[in-house]
């Protein structure tokens, strides 16, 4: 059985998936950051496991590189992997809930830009019922174009158990606490590594990822690891491990950009952001249509008013 | 493929590499699911619970599959889980005795009314000629010694991959075991099976001990073994090889082995068979929970007697594999090492095996002429079916002390037993036990009158312990027992579930949702349609014996809930009936892929 590996993107497909984007590659970047890190909030909120909020983000990339970036809101898309990742796993999470942490997170009330904390305005973050429902249908949707797309390839290997066995394999845990200090950094490198818009859990193998990971954090926390080229023993090359340790280090760069991009205070854009940003660029695409309004959605809206009324 | 490099394909003649070339998938690429247009369809092969399944020719390859239609029960909660994680599960396997996954197909509706509609999705299988249930009906088909032992071995190879990579199995039965023209058998069917969280087993200790709970709700009743009959939770690897047993002796006789028609009964048979649980042969027995309130009088296994035919060296296996003792119990490890294998004859080559095409497709013919039985519902002996389809609980006026022993289970499972319904549903493929009575929708019922043709039943049977008075209500005007039947539905029900309905529960099947867990209850409770009211004398009758009080069963529940049932029935009489002594209805090529 193949629990260690994944389906690795091949290069062509990442190349021919990012240059035939209606989006310019940098805003294909900022979306990805911010799903993914969205993601994570979510499976925070929603006390998910973290293998469970990785694997959603893994699937979440996944799925764009097969699927059209734009197709769906982001964070239904964000939605839906989460419900799914959670529905396959042992903490399986209830729409309801889910749909209430979204709603939450992408509200003005949200935590999520980090800087301020809002005084939390309850209103803002309501779901009728009908809103739910309409919510709801929507994920379940969304949920089906992704397990298509993904040819139902649910299986996620993670590179987080493969780290602890190799750091235990070098004997960093001799000294318990800078051995708890490094395998701490390590997997804060690799939960970094999946917020990163270079997807690089499409591109590499949880074996390498864990190397890389452990290399960092062995810097970092100054603990000398083997001097020979330890991290063949763990089928990691050293062009790849450059690579890795050059992407895993670089998030830092892109959330600073983003930030100048979209303000710090943005906790989320959504695809109205990128499609005005786009027109500040002054790219026009004459085949994007404006969405067509949902029919149920306004009806709800329509409800919901008179009910308020 | 961690555990490719250790199994031993010269035993079922698959040559390591081709079996990986063969299965080589583009691992390095993420390509979405199939259309349903890449693949010509060439007929309807059966319909199971599960869906219809098609027989299809692939345009790109060329090659045969079937085509496995995956219902959408409960579109409330999306993806049914149970399909998702059969799929995982499947797709992590690669082994030559364990059913591939192809893909999966879609389809999508056309016309634009139905847009809005799901698209249906298709698991792509290799198509296998028959299933060892199928094939062991098949009169024309005589298994030599040499054969059996040649799909034992692909079945303990098979199981023993899946116990090495800590997947317990859980529905090992004839039927959804699949056989191609080429002599492969392959495991199929993986809606019940899970992740074992413990160590696999190891080379002569048994399956070892478990160490947590697990759902007691799981295989189908005649291959269900003592311990999960007397509800033990913490089971291991073990209970999949009591299967492999059941399926072994059903290969030698030709017909299932202990086909219980209650889980009482099942237990009573077993213990007619393999002998009484004492402390010896099961230590600890008393001490499960579905033992209180049992009594064995004593009684020795009847097994070497039972099988003297077959030689010392079956015998052998049979008692390993059939071991009350779940720890001491063989494991596939072992089982494939033993001296049976090596005893002449040597077991076939799965190449030199004869094909079985002929009589397998005249019948496939003769039974879609006929539209031929009605699936033998898979109600019985499902996953969420408790004891109350026996004696143990259905009859609250009958009990003996043995059933008030045990009434507090009743209750628990029969909560559980409603909320797991749809498991077994869709999966409990096969043959469930035959419940005797109550099967039929009325449209089915009208054949009383035909001369029974086949054996009559047995004498009563006396057995303290399991008989309450045992009354004939089947022998009542229909409309009687209709009405016996609603009033004792509502008796039925049992005392209050102890838990929280929808609570979590340990290993549940489906995920509880906690408060919004509802959705699982708007299912008509399977377990109900098939509980028996009463305690058949006729236990101990052959087999199909069987099938005539199905037949004349008036199912109360079937009617209600078939318009949420997939599985569709024949509305034509059994026409073949009579023609051979057929054990139990499926039909091979059905069969195969009812799930």
């Amino acid at each position: 059985m193949s629990h260690l590996s994944n389906p690795i993107a091949t290069a062509d497909q990442v190349f021919t998936n990012v240059t035939n984007n209606v989006l310019p590659l940098e805003l294909q970047d900022s979306v990805r950051f911010y799903t993914a890190r969205l993601t994570q909030a979510a499976g925070i909120l929603l006390r998910l496991p973290q293998s469970i909020t990785a694997q959603a983000n893994v699937l979440l990339y996944r799925y764009w590189l097969v699927d059209d970036i734009m197709r769906h809101e982001f964070s239904d898309l964000s939605a839906a992997v989460i419900y799914l990742a959670a529905k396959i796993s042992a903490s399986p999470r209830s729409l309801r809930s889910i749909t209430n942490v979204y709603a939450y997170l992408i509200s003005t009330s949200s935590t999520l830009s980090g800087t301020t904390v809002p005084e939390p305005d309850p209103k803002s973050y309501y779901l009728s019922e009908n809103t739910y429902i309409t919510k709801r249908n929507k994920l379940l949707h969304i949920e089906g174009q992704t397990l298509n797309a993904l040819g139902f390839n649910t299986h996620v290997a993670l590179p987080h158990p493969l780290a602890i066995t190799y750091l235990q394999t070098m004997d960093v845990f001799t000294s318990p606490k800078t051995g708890k200090e490094v395998a701490k950094r390590t997997i804060e490198y690799l939960n970094t590594a999946l917020l990163s818009p270079q997807m690089l859990y499409l591109t590499h193998q949880p074996a390498s990822l864990a190397t890389a990971a452990i290399y960092l954090a062995a810097r970092d926390k100054s603990v000398r690891l083997p001097e020979c080229e330890w991290w063949e023993v763990f089928d990691c090359e050293r062009e790849e491990l450059g690579f890795l340790v050059v992407g895993m280090g670089s998030l830092e760069g892109v959330v600073k950009r983003e930030a100048e991009r979209w303000g710090k205070e943005k906790g989320m854009i959504s695809r109205k952001d990128v499609r005005e940003e786009m027109w500040k660029m002054g790219i026009r695409n004459e085949n994007e249509v404006e969405e067509p309004l949902d029919e149920e959605d306004e009806l709800n809206k329509l409800l919901d008013a008179r009910v308020g009324a | 493929m961690m555990a490719t490099p250790q199994m031993s394909p010269q035993s079922n003649g698959v040559s390591l590499i081709a079996f990986a070339k063969e299965h080589a998938r583009p691992s390095r690429s993420f390509k979405g699911c199939s259309s349903i247009n890449d693949y010509d369809i060439l007929g309807k092969l059966g319909e199971g619970t599960f869906g219809e399944v098609h027989r299809a020719k692939s345009k790109k390859t060329g090659a045969i599959v079937a085509l496995k239609k995956i219902l959408m029960h409960n579109e409330k909660d999306g993806f049914p889980i149970t399909a998702l994680r059969e799929i995982k599960l499947l797709k992590l396997l690669s082994h030559p005795n364990i059913l591939k996954l192809e893909e999966m197909a879609v389809e999508h509706h056309t016309k634009p009314t139905d847009k809005r509609k799901r698209a249906i999705m298709y698991m792509v299988t290799p198509y296998m000629d028959h299933d060892l249930s199928g094939l062991l009906e098949n009169p024309k088909v005589k298994l030599q010694e040499s054969h059996i032992k040649c799909y034992l071995l692909q079945l303990l190879e098979g199981l023993r991959y899946l116990h090495e990579n800590q997947i317990l199995h859980r529905d090992m039965k004839a039927a959804n075991l699949l056989i191609n023209n080429k002599g492969i058998l392959q495991i199929a069917d993986f809606g019940l099976a899970r992740h074992y969280d413990e160590d696999p087993p190891k080379a002569g200790m048994g399956g070892g001990e478990a160490t947590r709970d697990y759902t007691t709700l799981v295989v189908t009743r005649w291959y269900r073994p003592p311990e999960l009959l007397l509800q033990l939770r913490k089971y291991t690897s073990a209970i999949d090889l009591w299967g492999v047993g059941c399926v072994f002796g059903e290969m030698l006789i030709g017909k299932p082995i202990l086909s219980g028609d209650s889980d009482a009964n099942q237990l009573k048979i077993i213990t007619d068979l393999v002998g009484t649980p004492n402390d010896e042969t099961m230590p600890g027995w008393r001490l499960l929970p579905g033992a209180e309130g049992l009594n064995f009088p004593p009684h020795p296994s009847t097994l070497a007697q039972r099988f003297r035919q077959y030689g010392s060296g079956a015998i052998s296996l049979l008692n390993e594999l059939l071991k009350l003792d779940w720890r001491k119990r063989i494991n596939a490890i072992d089982a494939l090492k033993h001296p049976y294998f090596r005893d002449q004859p040597l077991p076939a080559k799965p190449g030199d095996l004869p094909t079985f095409e002929d009589s397998h497709e005249l019948d496939r013919r003769k039974f879609k002429s006929q539209k031929a039985a009605p699936p033998p519902a898979p109600k019985g002996g499902t996953v969420g079916m408790g004891p109350q389809q026996g004696g143990w609980g259905g009859e609250p006026t009958v009990n003996g002390g043995y059933v008030n022993g045990d009434s507090h289970h009743n209750g628990h499972r029969h909560q559980n037993g409603s909320r797991y319904p749809p498991h077994g549903d869709h999966r409990n493929g096969v043959p469930p036990p035959p419940p005797p009575d109550g099967r039929r929708p009325a449209w089915a019922r009208p054949r009383d009158d035909r001369p029974d043709t086949r054996l009559p039943p047995r004498p009563p049977v006396n057995y303290a312990g399991y008989d309450g008075p045992r009354d004939s209500r089947d022998e009542r005007p229909p409309a009687d027992r209709e009405n016996y039947r609603s009033r004792s539905r509502d008796l039925d029900r049992g005392p209050p579930p102890r838990s929280r309905p929808g609570g979590p529960n340990v290993d549940t099947y489906i995920p509880s949702y906690g408060p919004d867990s509802g959705r699982r209850d708007d299912r008509p409770p399977r377990d109900r349609d098939d509980r028996r009211r009463r305690d058949d004398p006729r236990d101990e009758r052959p087999r199909h014996d069987s099938h005539r009080d199905r037949d004349r069963g008036l199912d109360y529940d079937d009617r209600r809930s078939r318009r949420t049932r997939s599985r569709s029935r024949s509305p034509l009489p059994d026409r073949d009936r009579g023609e051979r002594p057929r054990e139990r209805e499926p039909l091979p090529d059905r069969d195969i892929y009812r799930r």
